[in-house]
């Protein structure tokens, strides 16, 4: 018998061990697991990001337990990239991992507040007066009431309050603003939309409806780089960072990317496999400059002298010696050095001049349309000619605006000549100026012995004008080589033709001035530069905010941009200009700006630009030591630049070129009733008043009460924490409250005083009435708030957000509903939009309402003022708005109705059309469908029949609808509205993606990537990543200024006063702040005399989640300034001491970290440490030290106040005064006694 | 069962409504059966908060209570902190009260000492003291931090204390919050600041090996801080406590 039936075929008998003997299965219960398993149950997870200005736009998932968030992990669902292309996952940080805490932290904000000494007022009003507006009205019109609770601002006493009652007191305020000092007299201020743009949209919605102003930020921030306006006519307009793949050859200057843009640095990592070579300029040690191949340290704010030897370099290797055709056509085509300038007599000698126009030629060169606007070159005929493109062709005609080589009469194919080096008749010299040679007042910047002109020689050529003078003209590339002190083989005195001379701007000249030695200058420029000619333009620039924040911050950035443009990178896969900063792109723009700023009910919106605002109402100008004599070209006429800087915003708002706010000198409701009794058309009557000057514009009196900024609504911002340049002078003139100033106005100093403004002894203090925030945390701004919101976070609200890192548009979705009393941004102003609307009887009606309106840019006004600065109240021309003034518009308020408008879309769109950039298009459809998608109102009234935006997601409907990025159809009917100016058909773009809409929900289930569109010039499609400019290389579409191109060269006449029609190195200025104030309050300890540099941090955003534990126990735990050992050891300060940094502006207390990171005269406060967190008070001040911006002050500039001249045409956010603060100093010391200042805050206490 | 109704209605927000039954108030705290020395101390605290006026009292506890962590009044924030497991207690603990067949009515969280009180107050006595001394150490901290700041919110809690029998050295916990890093002494936050030097080390080479080399020193433990289940932490930080000392 066999024993085959005795085995078994399909079971083993029992467990055997296995792994030799090391392993054994059993079978014990695993009940146990059980507990762990149900730990991580969850009842749902739910898509939302964090809206916090970081760029990130990073997925994350919510888990919620029992409607509590229990915590938060990765999302990483992001749609994949395409092939050899790395993903954009895993995104994310420490700082979002940490978010879920502040929903149920005791520093979230969980009631709405009001300072006690405002309510009891507010309550006992009440009893008086039935009617809030007269209850309001009798407090803030008595001084003491009013500085009863302003003087308290900042000092703790908040009480809880109910919806109704600061509903009640907001409305009733504005309603009074509105009525007895106008609807200007209202302000906003809140940034950067993309992070939450429906919440941003509610404030702005509710404020444009009532005609208040929106402030812009990304000026007042100092992220916006003017240059980019200037060269390209362009806010900015970057790479996303999967682009970096693209890249053969990448400096990150002044951009600490793994910081700062954490998310996205594993595509500057992934890329250095492939062979690419990364460098860094840094002045610290930084971040990025570990991280890289080579690291240029190049002293803070010289960086436009290395990147002039750089430009330098390349200019003769790859354009002179050896010239690279791709370069040369590059430049010939996309950019101006064809186009001729004229070479103006002075008694200097030659001197560059402004653009040759058509309208300077006989018969205009044959063009009747905006003639002064057309810009002229030679082609290699010899011949004159228009080319098409330039901005005059892009207003009163079509299909001609595009930048086809072609002539603009004929329509013949033209080829320009680049150099006149073979077909001068004359080689002259022409002046240029050269700022190199200014001393600093502490030695710390270093300057050379060149004198501060200097005559290069330039080959011209003569030419006829219509009006019978003849005149010199030269091309914009020859200018250049000379601008850059390159010799063309002219034995040029003043020119180089060796890296080794020292003449501005070699490699040599650069070694004193940034610290770097010639060769590693020379090295870098050519490998950059070589890799851009053999991979055509694939070398990239990514650059920081650092560069941007000092006063002559476009020589910066423009002596980087003329680099990238020599060598034919912008608008290359791979290649370009990469500022990230500030989550600015709000992709799906042109949806959001009819719902942000009720452009479906009214237009225009009221817009003002932050930096002059804030410059002018904390009475910044009262302190102004900088005169612009000091600052401006030595070719400029000095006697009118006497003025102060607010002279010259004052007439810049005068001409047209700023916004106003407050507008005029009296309420605009008033005026327009004024003129119906004088039987005036109001426009007609406004402009008699201005120019009898019975009228004036506010701005000429800033400081009487008329023209105070009544009321002011802070949301998404931390604008006193975090962003307030000169954050001692808001306290003191804005607030009226404890401040620790330290400077002497000038009156106080006896100097001179402005020119065009009105000059009171006596300061204001307290300008603001109401100080309204909204924000889930109690942060700095709040403490400092009369009224203080409780906000939903991100957590607990529907909203959408949107990066310029990456193409993706993604959500941020209520998880939970918002806890304890807070709600959503867009419940919060829908609210007061109900009761103000309510609390109008008797006070608001219907009314009339003239808005001015500065030349827009992207509009016909950017082509008012073609020939020079003319001011109409000194009689040079004629008041006209729209042309010389600023434009004047009678706006129809319907101010019962604001809370109907406010939820409904209006009809203007359908009847006006929607676009934005200049062009528009027929929206009749998307209307419709929203009615279809959100309902309609069915009650009777203005509503009726309109669609709803009632909640969150209706708003983001509205947004997603509307745009061309999220809706194929609206793209394909951009494209086209383009195509009628540009002549060619770009409706390709958008085709493919016609019928793709996308939806809310959609991008809950997963972020979706937009369609391109016009307003971007990057374009979104599976074979390049999206890139700067792309489309006005690839698609011949003009870049938006005066020649179409990019423009080396900038021809107005105050940037000619400030020598910079080129880019130079202009050294930092001297703000004069250490002297009145150092060794006057001794405590005993030595005093230096530090540069002041803020950079962003690592263990926040801005100020967001710097007051988390989580983070703080990272870092240090409270604020602190970084200093070398140098610097320390002469100081005598030790690591972890305490230090205080002071000067006129105000004082700060923190820590010291000594640390090798930094060099020398250097010290380094991260942007944005809290307040509330840690402060001792500051011995100078005897009051609590403040922030990183206690010491410094907005200083503004001229240049970006430029107006009516195409690119350099005002536009919100796109061009305009920025707050610059990089140029400053501190004194630093030891402190000798470290005083919380809490017994005398604990006695009040025990008082009360 | 009515005094902690009564405790919990005064830890409370103060509101018209409550300054409205000041004298129901009384006595109930009258009749009550705490003894006598914390009857006056609860009588002359209503007494005393009857005459100000509201809007001072509520900027005055707005200032205590909703600024900063260390009076927080929300149990788990001085378990948990900032750590994620505070998401999970609060779910557990809403477990507790759906237990008790009762539903969170108001935007509140579930441990906030008022509505965690209420609660209490349907549980009967014997649980109501039970669930009291699992919190006692939280209430006596508060209470002495109270005390320390001259608040005379102190008694309340003096007053929960008492009603629960815990068995709490109320002076060991006051020297404690005495030497206590409070957020607003200048030395203490001084001192917390302060970033301790970190060491992989022995201070000399035949030590290396000690065991007490390697584990972290008392502040820089962050185990204390994160127990993952609410209910018993009590033991978990002995059991910590105990870890600490091996």
């Amino acid at each position: 018998m066999s024993h085959f039936l005795d085995k078994l075929r399909f079971f083993k008998s029992k467990q055997e061990p296995f792994a030799e003997g090391h392993g054994i299965t059993t079978d014990q219960d695993r009940a146990w697991e059980d507990g762990y398993r149900r730990r991580w149950q969850h009842d749902k997870i739910v898509r939302s990001t964090h809206g916090v200005n970081c760029t990130g736009s990073c997925s994350w998932k919510i888990y919620v337990k029992d409607g509590l968030v229990t915590w938060e992990t990765q999302q990483t669902d992001y749609p994949r990239t395409r092939p050899d292309l790395p993903n954009h996952e895993p995104r994310g940080c420490p700082r979002g991992a940490s978010y879920s805490w502040y929903i149920y932290s005791a520093n979230r904000l969980k009631y709405p507040k009001v300072r006690k000494s405002l309510l009891k007022l507010w309550r006992a009003a009440k009893q008086q007066h039935s009617d809030p507006v007269l209850a309001w009205a009798s407090i803030v019109s008595d001084p003491e009431k009013a500085k009863a609770y302003k003087s308290k601002r900042g000092l703790g006493g908040m009480v809880r309050s109910d919806w109704n009652e600061v509903n009640e007191i907001i409305a009733a305020s504005n309603i009074y603003t509105a009525k007895n000092y106008g609807p200007d007299r209202i302000t906003g201020f809140s940034p950067i939309p993309a992070m939450s743009m429906v919440s941003y949209a509610a404030g702005a919605r509710y404020l444009s409806l009532i005609g208040g102003n929106c402030l812009s930020f990304y000026d007042w921030y100092c992220d916006l780089p003017p240059a980019s306006p200037q060269i390209w006519g362009e806010q900015t307009d970057v790479p996303e960072s999967a682009d970096w793949y693209n890249s053969g050859y990448i400096i990150a200057w002044g951009s600490n990317v793994p910081q700062t843009r954490t998310p996205d640095a594993h595509f500057f990592t992934e890329v250095r496999y492939k062979g690419t070579k990364t460098v860094s300029v840094t002045p610290d040690f930084s971040e990025v400059a570990k991280l890289t191949d080579e690291w240029l340290p190049a002293k803070q704010g010289t960086d436009a002298a290395l990147a002039m030897a750089m430009g330098h370099v390349i200019l003769k290797k790859f354009h002179l010696e050896n010239p690279s055709e791709y370069f040369q056509e590059y430049v010939k085509q996309k950019t101006d050095f064809p186009y001729l300038v004229c070479l103006d007599e002075s008694e200097h000698g030659l001197q560059q001049g402004r653009f040759l126009r058509a309208s300077d030629l006989a018969d205009n060169l044959g063009q009747e349309n905006n003639p002064e606007w057309k810009t002229i070159a030679l082609d290699h005929k010899g011949e004159l000619v228009s080319p098409t493109g330039s901005i005059g062709y892009r207003w009163g005609e079509k299909g001609k605006w595009n930048i086809q080589q072609k002539d603009g009469s004929s329509g013949d194919d033209v080829d320009l000549s680049l150099s006149l080096k073979e077909q001068h008749d004359d080689l002259v010299d022409v002046v240029f100026p050269y700022f190199g040679g200014q001393k600093h007042d502490y030695d710390y910047f270093q300057h050379t012995d060149h004198t501060e002109l200097q005559a290069r020689k330039v080959p011209a050529k003569r030419i006829q004008l219509a009006n019978g003078k003849s005149i010199l003209v030269a091309t914009v590339f020859d200018l250049t080589l000379a601008n850059y002190g390159v010799d063309n083989g002219y034995q040029c005195e003043n020119c180089a033709s060796s890296f080794d001379e020292d003449k501005p701007y070699t490699p040599a000249w650069q070694e004193k001035i940034t610290g770097l030695p010639k060769e590693q200058v020379i090295k870098i420029a050519t490998e950059f530069a070589d890799n851009a000619h053999k991979t055509h333009g694939r070398s990239m620039i990514i650059i920081g905010a650092a560069m941007n924040h000092w006063y002559n911050m476009d020589m910066n950035y423009r002596g980087v941009i003329n680099m990238l443009m020599m060598c034919g990178c912008i608008g290359q896969s791979g290649g370009g200009w990469a500022h990230y900063v500030g989550q600015e792109k709000l992709r799906p723009q042109t949806g959001w700006l009819p719902l942000a700023f009720g452009l479906d009910w009214q237009r225009p919106p009221r817009q003002m630009n932050g930096t002059s605002f804030f410059y002018n109402h904390a009475d910044q100008w009262r302190y102004e030591k900088l005169r612009m004599e000091e600052v401006v070209s030595p070719l400029a006429n000095k006697e009118k630049w006497s003025g102060s800087i607010i002279d010259y915003n004052t007439r810049a708002e005068r001409m047209g070129w700023l916004p106003s706010a407050p507008q005029l000198g009296m309420n605009p409701l008033d005026l327009v009733k004024q003129a119906n009794e004088a039987g005036v058309d109001p426009k007609d009557y406004a402009v008699q008043q201005l120019k009898s000057g019975d009228l004036k514009f506010a701005c000429e009196d800033p400081d009487n009460p008329q023209n105070f900024p009544r009321n002011l609504f802070i949301w998404r911002s931390n604008l006193l924490g975090s962003s307030g340049k000169g954050h001692e002078y808001m306290l003191r003139h804005l607030l009226g409250t404890k401040n620790g100033l330290q400077g002497k106005d000038l009156g106080e100093s006896d100097e001179a005083k402005p020119e065009d403004v009105v000059w009171n002894d006596e300061a204001p203090e307290g300008k603001i009435d109401l100080v309204v925030t909204l924000d889930f945390r109690m942060s700095s701004t709040c403490m400092y708030s009369d009224i203080v919101l409780p906000t939903a976070t991100w957590y607990e609200k529907d909203d959408m957000n949107t990066s310029d890192m990456h193409p993706f548009i993604h959500p941020l979705s209520k998880a939970i509903d918002p806890v304890w009393e807070s709600r959503s941004d867009w419940e919060i102003f829908k609210g007061i939009a109900k009761r103000f609307s309510e609390l109008t009887e008797n006070h608001l009606g219907v009314e009339k309402d003239l808005v001015t309106v500065p030349l827009l840019h992207d509009s016909p006004g950017e082509l008012a003022q073609p020939d020079g600065v003319k001011a109409w109240w000194k009689g040079e021309c004629d008041l006209i708005p729209g042309k010389t003034a600023p434009n004047m518009v009678v706006v129809e308020r319907d101010y019962p109705n604001t809370y109907k408008r406010f939820t409904s879309l209006g009809p203007l769109l359908e009847k006006l059309g929607n676009g934005g950039k200049g062009i528009s298009w027929n929206t009749e459809e998307e209307v419709k469908f929203l009615g279809d998608l959100n309902y309609r109102h069915t009650e009777e009234g203005i509503h009726q029949g309109r669609p709803k935006i009632e909640s969150a997601i209706d708003a983001a409907e509205v947004i997603l609808s509307l745009a061309p990025e999220t809706n194929g159809h609206v793209a394909v009917k951009a494209w086209e509205a383009l195509g009628e100016f540009t002549g060619l058909d770009h409706t390709h773009l958008a085709k493919p993606k016609e019928d793709e809409k996308i939806r809310f929900r959609d991008i809950q289930a997963q972020p979706r990537k937009i369609i391109s569109s016009p307003t971007w010039s990057g374009l979104e499609d599976e074979h390049v990543s999206y890139n700067a400019g792309y489309t006005n290389v690839h698609e011949q579409i003009p870049w938006r200024t005066v020649t179409g191109r990019q423009q080396f060269y900038q021809d107005h006449e105050w940037m000619r006063d400030f020598g910079e029609t080129q880019c130079l190195y202009k050294p930092p200025v001297n703000l004069k702040t250490i002297e009145p104030i150092k060794g006057k309050k001794p405590n005993g300890h030595k005093e230096i005399v530090l540069n002041w540099i803020t950079p962003h941090q690592k263990w926040g955003i801005h100020s967001t989640y710097s007051d988390n534990l989580l983070m703080l126990t990272l870092s240090r735990g409270g604020p602190i300034i970084w200093i070398s050992e140098g610097d320390a050891k002469e100081a005598g300060i030790e690591d972890n001491d305490w230090i205080e940094a002071f000067n006129v502006n105000g004082a700060i207390s923190a820590r010291a970290v000594v640390s090798q990171r930094v060099p020398s005269g250097m010290s380094m406060m991260y942007h944005a440490q809290e307040r509330i967190v840690n402060i001792p008070g500051a011995e100078t001040t005897q009051t609590r030290g403040g922030m990183h911006n206690s010491v410094t002050r907005a200083i503004m500039k001229p240049t970006h106040m430029i107006g009516g001249y195409a690119q350099q045409a005002y536009g919100f956010n796109y061009y305009g005064t920025v707050g610059c603060n990089r140029d400053e100093f501190v004194v630093v010391r030891k402190m000798n006694k470290i005083d919380w200042l809490d017994e005398e805050q604990t006695q009040v206490e025990v008082q009360k | 069962m009515r005094i902690l109704q009564l405790l919990s209605l005064l830890m409370d927000y103060p509101k018209t409504s409550l300054v409205e039954h000041l004298d129901d108030i009384k006595e109930i705290i009258e009749y009550s059966d705490l003894p006598l020395g914390q009857q006056l101390a609860l009588l002359e605290f209503v007494e005393r908060r009857g005459c100000m006026d509201l809007i001072d009292w509520q900027a005055e506890y707005d200032g205590l209570f909703e600024r900063g962590r260390s009076l927080g009044l929300w149990l788990f924030e001085h378990v948990h902190g900032e750590s994620r497991d505070r998401g999970q207690a609060m779910v557990e603990l809403i477990a507790k009260y759906k237990e008790a067949n009762l539903q969170l009515d108001r935007h509140e969280l579930p441990d906030y000492i008022p509505l965690f009180l209420e609660f209490l107050s349907t549980q009967g006595r014997d649980n109501a003291k039970l669930w009291l001394c699992e919190v006692a150490h939280i209430l006596a901290l508060l209470q002495c931090r109270l005390e320390r700041r001259g608040s005379n919110y102190s008694v309340l809690f003096d007053a929960l204390l008492e009603f629960s029998a815990a068995d709490i050295d109320i002076d060991e916990i006051r020297q404690q919050v005495a030497s206590e890093k409070r957020d607003d002494s200048k030395k203490a936050i001084d001192k917390e600041w302060e970033e301790e030097e970190v060491s992989f080390g022995a201070d000399s080479i035949d030590k290396a090996c000690e065991q007490a080399n390697r584990k972290p020193s008392q502040s820089q433990r962050k185990d204390l801080d994160v127990p993952l289940n609410w209910v018993g932490f009590n033991d978990y930080h002995d059991a910590a406590e105990e870890g600490a000392k091996q």
